[in-house]
């Protein structure tokens, strides 16, 4: 028996394996004096690869709750930004503006995690039951709520300016801006990897063929015996919770937090990712948001070559973005690699 | 600034909303969707208004029902491409398909108008009443004087002449109430021999023809930019849903509710938290839908 054959086969598996092995040696180039070089026309592909990566953790948990379970969150960031604040506000040392307690930063990842979760269990507890586009409201005011709330108590949130002073442990140990580059992306894309492992352990497992029975049919699902206001909740958390780890991850990775970075666009970014990508697949929806960000890239090279202004080209690529969701769930409900006939859009 | 003048600025905040929040709880009520795109009709009415009043130039009168034809063709133009097609999906696919539409709106009137504010010049007469005593509690003076500026009145006449024209659209004409027949059933409105395709086509055309009148409104009390409308559909829309999705009369009252309880936060908050006053509003909202999710007269919304 050869070595290949021990190998895991699952897809699951195999993420988690990669997302280690990404782990270790972005942990590596980190902590070792050992360097990277980055080419200088690379710099922008990493810079959007890390924010991929990033709202990459925002779309799996996204499509646990709606390509699952059905629920129709669309105020999936308000999740990202008490994520990153409640991380922000923990670990951040002499901040401008706002509380910084300068707890050490796992604790306050730990805490944004659980910060986020919670604020899901108080979301779904009061509006779970609510018909699918009433929720996606709710949603949405909430995110907004919490918006004017980080913008208007400055004392406690920093305001406009946010929370700065966030510690960086990447680029605390790293030992220049080319190794820190490489080592982030490696680090958060493993972790991203990882997340990919766990989603596709649970979705796999029979608790997840439950979740797409109340997406297909609600009824139906209690009907046999499932208790589909505890399924919905518990997806619901869990898609909060991923979206605090990916919230916490940003403000030690940006070292501030500001509520310019958590406007309703991520939320819009990762949608269209989803539905682009096909929803209730891991790698579909992943996929759908590397080409929506990959349009970030175009427009920042046209924008080079193009004699007009950063401000016109970026209305211009959200004329783009708008039409592409319209077009996919116009002519491609089911979204590119999505399978039509799981998500009931069979036409 | 007393409470009195709060009052007046909730009064008038609450027309333009509420003549926005009929056409909105209209298209709810017999297409079946939230309209997320809505606020950008109002956009588009606003500019259409701003350019008739400006560059044709149109005394502003027949400019404000040129924006209301504008904003009725628009709207049905844009019903037709995007929204009759996919109209047996459900609401979630149409809510999604209004957003990026709304997106695509927003920022292609941001490509061609810039980022900057219009004003549409007008002459404003301003009624001052300053014999009122004050009558202070606290910090909060609880009467005060007041101004009421011809603007106001106009906004305000406007919205009690849509109340009383779109009360006597419902329930005297067939059309009317073909409309109210097919909000409460739409199977069977058709098996009455109701031509449904057809009075959808009207509501929206209804419900553009109301956004250009309340976009040209807030762009005379305010201004025209790209985000006019979209500042706006969070507050429309949080007045619909309390007011009972579905229902005109209810969103009349609730969007008078959000003017008047932006209008009053503003006034009781702390200067320097002025912003939360939008929190409010969709504070209002949640609650609504947690206590009472059919609102002061709809139906109901939730599912288990």
């Amino acid at each position: 028996m050869s070595a290949l054959d021990r190998l895991p086969s699952g897809d699951g598996d195999r993420a988690l394996i990669a997302g280690t092995l990404c782990l270790l040696v972005g942990g590596l180039f980190a902590v070792t004096p050992l360097q990277a070089q980055l080419p200088g026309a690379l710099y922008v592909f990493v810079e959007v690869g890390i924010t991929f990566v990033i709202f990459g953790m925002l779309v799996l948990g996204l499509d646990l709750q709606y390509g699952h379970t059905g629920l129709v969150n669309f105020g999936h960031v308000v999740f990202f930004a008490v994520g990153a604040y409640a991380t922000a506000m923990l670990a951040a040392q002499d901040s401008f503006a706002g509380i910084s307690l300068g707890y050490p930063w796992p604790l306050a990842l730990l805490v944004g995690v659980v910060a986020a979760a919670l604020l899901g269990l108080v979301v779904s507890a009061t509006s779970i039951r609510l018909r699918d586009d009433f929720l996606a409201i709710v949603t949405l005011a909430t995110a907004e709520i919490f918006h004017s709330v980080f913008v208007n108590f400055e004392g406690i949130f920093g305001g406009n300016v946010g929370i700065l002073g966030v510690p960086r442990p990447i680029a605390a140990v790293a030992g220049d801006t080319d190794t820190r580059m490489i080592a982030t992306i490696l680090v958060i894309g493993g972790l991203t990897l990882i997340t990919l492992a766990a989603v596709t352990r649970l979705t796999e497992a029979p608790y997840g063929r439950v979740l797409r029975a109340i997406r297909a049919d609600e009824l139906v699902t209690r009907s046999v015996g499932k208790s589909t206001i505890v399924y919905k909740t518990q997806a619901f958390v869990y898609g909060a919770a991923l979206a605090g780890l990916a919230g916490g991850v940003f403000a030690l990775y940006n070292g501030a937090v500001a509520p310019g970075f958590f406007t309703i666009q991520v939320t819009v970014t990762i949608w269209i990712g989803m539905l682009l990508g096909g929803a209730a697949n891991h790698r579909a929806v992943l996929a759908g948001l590397a080409v929506i960000m990959g349009l970030r890239l175009v427009s920042r090279f046209g924008l080079s070559v193009t004699p007009v202004s950063g401000d016109v080209f970026a209305a211009f690529r959200l004329v783009v973005v708008g039409l592409i969701l319209v077009a996919v769930i116009r002519f491609r409900p089911a979204g590119i690699w999505g399978d039509p006939q799981e998500l009931g859009v069979d036409r | 600034m007393g409470l009195a003048q709060n009052i007046v600025f909730g009064i008038v905040t609450g027309s333009y909303i509420a003549i926005a929040a009929i056409g909105f709880t209209l298209i709810y009520g017999i297409v079946n969707m939230i309209n997320f795109a809505y606020g950008e009709y109002l956009t588009l009415g606003a500019f259409v208004g701003f350019l008739s009043a400006s560059a044709v130039p149109l005394p502003l009168p027949i400019a404000v029902v040129v924006a209301m034809i504008g904003g009725g063709i628009i709207s049905i133009v844009l019903a037709r491409g995007f929204f009759t097609p996919i109209n047996d999906t459900g609401p979630v696919p149409m809510l999604l398909t209004s957003i990026g539409l709304g997106i695509a709106i927003r920022n292609a009137i941001r490509l061609v108008g810039g980022r900057g504010a219009r004003y549409i010049e007008t002459e404003t007469t301003t009624f001052r009443f300053d014999g009122v005593p004050d009558v202070a509690i606290g910090s909060v003076d609880l009467l005060g004087g007041f101004f009421v500026t011809s603007e106001h009145l106009v906004v305000f006449g406007s919205a009690v002449a849509v109340f009383l024209s779109i009360h006597a659209l419902l329930t005297r004409t067939d059309v009317g109430i073909a409309m109210r027949a097919m909000g409460d059933d739409e199977s069977l409105a058709r098996v009455r021999g109701i031509d449904t395709q057809l009075i959808r086509d009207s509501v929206w055309v209804l419900a553009g023809v109301l956004a250009g009148l309340a976009g040209v409104l807030m762009a005379i009390q305010t201004n025209v930019s790209s985000t006019t409308g979209f500042s706006h559909i969070l507050q429309i829309l949080s007045a619909a849903i309390l007011g009972g999705a579905g229902s005109p009369y209810g969103a009349i009252i609730g969007a008078y509710v959000i003017g008047l309880a932006l209008a009053l936060s503003t006034a009781f908050l702390p200067s320097s938290m002025t912003g939360l006053s939008s929190a409010v509003a969709f504070a209002i909202l949640i609650a609504v839908l947690l206590v009472k999710p059919s609102g002061i007269a709809g139906t109901e919304v939730r599912e288990a």
